[in-house]
């Protein structure tokens, strides 16, 4: 009687113990935006799965080693619905109400532009991905804020050489994209790469959720381009654009020097996607996309999009700047997040960071690309390509 | 730009386009003709057909023209529910209904995105090909458009004008209480339009879900269009709304080949101001 009452006390006692440890632990919020309705949202839920794998992962792990001290991340996510105005209202929140240090997202150029304004100031650090180059190349210069993952400047100029060299019969091109800051920002960037392999350029500008286009694209077909680039159009309009351009009786060569969004163009576009060529982030047969495929599908039906690994990669490359710094400030993380170079989260190899000739500082996360093609509905890699570093 | 293909397909775009303005604008018409009710719900009643038909047609594989009519016809069904729990106490209440169903339309959205997450879906459409006439190219599906919009017309037509309901939704229309002195039961007239007008709008946002995309907030674009196209056409007007779509579809059908998609926002909403200010009961509506 004696020993089980023993034997009690000492199993109530490590559970104490055990609670007491559960206790000590401190919460780390992690910000994040994104799009979770409208033409982005596929871009949004990659954000929230990615994070939310990697916050996954360091909970199992037993949170983040900072300084002596065990964090468990918590998700405290935004939708920004692919607006200027959600962004900003996104970072509001996180910044003065919930008081984080670090935000993750938004994807677009005009969230990441207004929450940057809000974050900056702030002294908070942001890990974004939208193509505007002023998201980087501003007065501020950026001293709080990362991209972490290519933007047009990275990939267009590459792709685009690529395309001079294995299609040298595209003579002329049409580019429709949205009437926004994201159009306005990549539009510019690509005409230049563009003529630069000696390819005339026409473009066309629309406003954001315009949802037909078949008027806008019986203009293109009177233009005689050889190639239709979807360039910086949401999943859902670059989808719409295919189908229509297709269904249109458009026959040459269509592609994204953006996006990506391989999957949900052929969700959208179905047969007609086939022959498509795009930009993509992440290759899905390599090694290590197996654990990850497989981490997401225990908790998410349906396809993943390329973006979700890049921003699970995003969060790692955080945490392993935390654990570094040996503190939660903001200052020895920022600083720690350059020292990463060379770590490797499994995803993309080792950490480069870019951008110094291009933006002035040297906060652009540099990342291998593909280039997929639709065939069967199904994405089939065509080339891997790497950014230059500048 | 000015070739005979370019301009036959301006036609053929604009048709198509009118066909589409058409459908989703009748059924906020009519209950605006009738109940006096600005239902700003209009959009998600619109998405609640296009899931309807996401179900019987994508995932339960029902024969098309089955579940065309059935998708609207069960969102109509379930929606008497919302007529009694909100749309009655909203009749001859233009500023108040718009409040309220503004609500109601959040409500509805938002609840859609707890039930079937935020992505896009995608209705497998019934038709893939692209039919070729000469040098004119028109895809099956926006054929299939046009035609039921041409069937949709002539049945709301033949209903309003030959069907004793019909008679007596148009004398309700005129004036409540005269009708009322006639011996029509408004009540059970109300009911019924509320249903015709909703069947209309959810089997206008199942084509619009299977020609765009499927997602709790496809909604937006319908309403704006039903807005523009009825204010065009006359608030309440059935006709009105027939040739507010015929011109919408074709303005932008030509603008947007011609000059750009700019040029044609800017020149649709432009007109629709002009014709605010100095025609408001549109063009075939009646003033008050």
């Amino acid at each position: 009687m004696m020993r089980t009452s023993l034997k009690a006390a000492t199993i109530a006692a490590a559970l104490l113990a055990g609670t007491a440890t559960t206790y000590a632990q401190e919460e780390l919020k992690i910000g994040a935006i994104g799009s979770l309705s409208g033409g982005g949202t596929a871009w949004g839920l990659a954000l929230q799965r990615g994070v939310t794998l990697a916050i996954d992962e360091a909970v199992k792990a037993g949170g983040l080693k900072i300084g002596g001290k065990s964090y468990m991340p918590k998700l405290v996510m935004y939708d920004d619905q692919y607006t200027a105005t959600g962004g900003k209202t996104a970072a509001d929140r996180l910044v003065n109400l919930d008081k984080v240090k670090y935000i993750i997202g938004p994807i677009g150029s005009p969230p990441v532009l207004a929450s940057v304004a809000v974050s900056s100031p702030a002294k908070v650090i942001q890990l974004s991905n939208g193509f505007a180059p002023a998201i980087l190349k501003n007065d501020a210069k950026s001293p709080y804020n990362f991209r972490v993952m290519n933007s047009n400047t990275e990939f267009g100029p590459a792709m685009i050489k690529w395309l001079h060299t294995n299609y040298p019969a595209v003579k002329k091109v049409a580019l429709i994209a949205p009437n926004d800051a994201v159009g306005q920002a990549v539009i510019p960037t690509l005409v230049e790469a563009y003529k630069a392999n000696g390819i005339e350029v026409w473009t066309e500008m629309y406003d954001r959720g315009m949802k037909e286009f078949t008027p806008l694209l019986t203009r293109m077909m009177a233009q005689n381009v050889d190639l239709f680039d979807l360039n910086s159009n949401a999943p859902g309009e670059a989808g719409l654009l295919l189908k229509q351009a297709r269904q249109a009786g458009y026959q040459k060569m269509i592609w994204q020097v953006g996006g990506p969004s391989v999957d949900e163009i052929i969700n959208v576009a179905g047969p007609l996607a086939d022959g498509f060529l795009s930009y993509e982030t992440f290759d899905f047969s390599s090694p290590q996309a197996q654990a990850f495929d497989k981490a997401y599908h225990a908790k998410w039906d349906g396809i993943i999009n390329a973006q979700a690994p890049g921003w699970y990669n995003a969060a790692k490359i955080l945490f392993k700047a935390l654990e570094t710094a040996g503190s939660t400030d903001v200052t020895p993380v920022r600083d720690a997040l350059m020292k990463v170079e060379g770590y490797d989260s499994g995803m993309y190899g080792p950490v480069i960071w870019g951008g110094q000739a291009d933006y002035g500082v040297a906060h652009q996360l540099l990342l291998p690309f593909w280039i997929v093609e639709v065939k069967n509905g199904k994405s089939v890699i065509r080339d891997k390509l790497t950014p230059e570093k500048r | 730009m000015l070739s005979p293909i370019i301009i036959g397909q301006v036609i053929v775009n604009g048709l198509s386009l009118s066909a589409i303005y058409v459908l989703i604008a009748l059924g906020f018409t009519l209950l605006f003709g009738i109940m006096r009710v600005v239902n700003f719900a209009h959009g998600a009643f619109a998405m609640l057909g296009g899931y309807a038909l996401y179900y019987l047609y994508g995932k339960y594989a029902l024969p098309y023209p089955l579940a065309v009519p059935l998708a609207a016809l069960i969102v109509a069904v379930l929606s008497l529910v919302l007529e009694t729990l909100v749309f009655r106490w909203f009749y001859q209440k233009m500023f108040q209904s718009m409040i309220g169903l503004l609500g109601l339309n959040m409500a509805l959205m938002f609840s859609s995105v707890i039930i079937w997450d935020v992505y896009e879906r995608s209705i497998p459409p019934a038709f893939n090909g692209v039919l070729r006439l000469g040098g004119l190219i028109l895809a099956a599906d926006r054929l299939m458009v046009i035609g039921i919009a041409i069937i949709a017309l002539l049945a709301f037509w033949l209903f309003m004008t030959k069907t004793r309901y019909g008679v007596a939704m148009r004398a309700t229309a005129d004036d409540v209480e005269i009708a009322e002195a006639q011996g029509i039961d408004t009540r059970t007239i109300y009911r019924l339009a509320f249903l015709v007008a909703i069947f209309m709008t959810a089997l206008a946002g199942g084509l619009y879900a299977q020609i765009y995309a499927l997602s709790p907030f496809m909604g937006e674009r319908p309403l704006i269009v039903a807005f523009v196209v009825v204010i065009l056409g006359g608030m309440g007007s059935i006709p009105g709304a027939a040739l507010g779509g015929v011109i919408l579809g074709f303005t932008e059908s030509i603008l947007s080949t011609f000059y750009g998609a700019a040029v044609s926002s800017f020149v649709s909403f432009g007109v629709v101001i002009a014709l605010l200010i100095f025609r408001p009961w549109g063009l075939l509506g009646k003033p008050e």
